[in-house]
């Protein structure tokens, strides 16, 4: 898996669809060129949340990082490695893309 | 002016949604899928369309532009009224919409719904891994012709236990 670096960018996948239904993020995989609910439905907590709307093809990892970091009582480095994890455990399940090969 | 508290933070996780699925819920989820011209397949609930789709089957409604739903089709509309996610039978179509009804409710006809509240068409309906064909073959016009003059209801009286012994021993269903 390549390394997540700050100057990265990336963007919803076109295979999944998401919705933020009365407060919860909805992701739903479009596997086998559907959208199934009797497959596995995906969801995230808040902060996971803000992230995914965040990775929306215009803002690099590193501006999330900071975003985040002005909203949370938390230090740079743990958002930061939570940050590179989540984005990494996205693109492993091909929910996100990266939006530039910078 | 105050500045904002900065909030606890949480650990972002990625999990799989236990969540049940709201009528609206399942309604944005299924424009959504179709938005990008794919279909939707999710467990119905409910008799109002018994004996052609029961209460547990899984339906996949494809998006409307596909083609435009005709007479005895079974369509996902929202009710004008209730909001609520249906699927229910094209007894008729004019200009203003559709006549809908379900099969097994001649009793209380949805009246006409306009076009813009159709979702989608039910293309596949699947029973215990199998897939059903009853109901949504070329017999589509007859089926809604006789729910439409309430033939349906005597028909399931007298040959729900000959057509219950037909399909187990000729598999009106089949697998996917």
């Amino acid at each position: 898996m390549k390394k997540i670096r700050m100057d990265m960018i990336f963007s919803h996948s076109s295979d999944v669809v998401s919705r933020e239904i009365d407060g919860a993020l909805i992701i739903v995989p479009l596997t086998s060129g559907m959208g199934d609910m009797e497959d596995d439905l995906f969801s995230m907590n808040e902060t996971g949340t803000e992230i995914w709307k965040m990775l929306d093809g215009t803002k690099t990892v590193g501006e999330v990082i900071s975003v985040l970091t002005v909203q949370y009582e938390a230090d740079q480095g743990k958002i930061e490695r939570d940050v590179t994890g989540i984005v990494t455990e996205l693109l492993k399940r091909r929910m996100l893309v990266e939006a530039t090969a910078a | 002016m105050s500045k904002r508290p900065p909030r606890e933070y949480q650990r972002p996780a990625l999990q799989k949604s236990g969540l049940p699925l709201s009528g609206k819920a399942l309604i944005e989820l299924m424009q959504a899928v179709h938005a990008k011209g794919l279909p939707f397949r999710f467990r119905a609930g409910g008799h109002s369309m018994a004996p052609f789709i029961r209460d547990g089957d899984v339906i996949t409604v494809s998006p409307p532009a596909s083609s435009a739903p005709g007479l005895g089709d079974v369509v996902a509309f929202i009710h004008p009224e209730t909001q609520l996610l249906c699927l229910h039978r094209v007894l008729s179509v004019n200009g203003k919409g559709f006549l809908m009804q379900g099969d097994n409710m001649p009793e209380i006809p949805d009246g006409m719904i306009p076009r813009d509240a159709i979702v989608g068409r039910v293309t596949r309906v699947e029973r215990a891994g199998r897939r059903v064909r009853l109901g949504l073959g070329p017999e589509r016009p007859l089926v809604a012709l006789l729910s439409r003059c309430g033939g349906l209801a005597v028909i399931r009286r007298y040959a729900a236990p000959l057509y219950t012994r037909f399909s187990r021993s000729h598999g009106s269903c089949e697998k996917p």
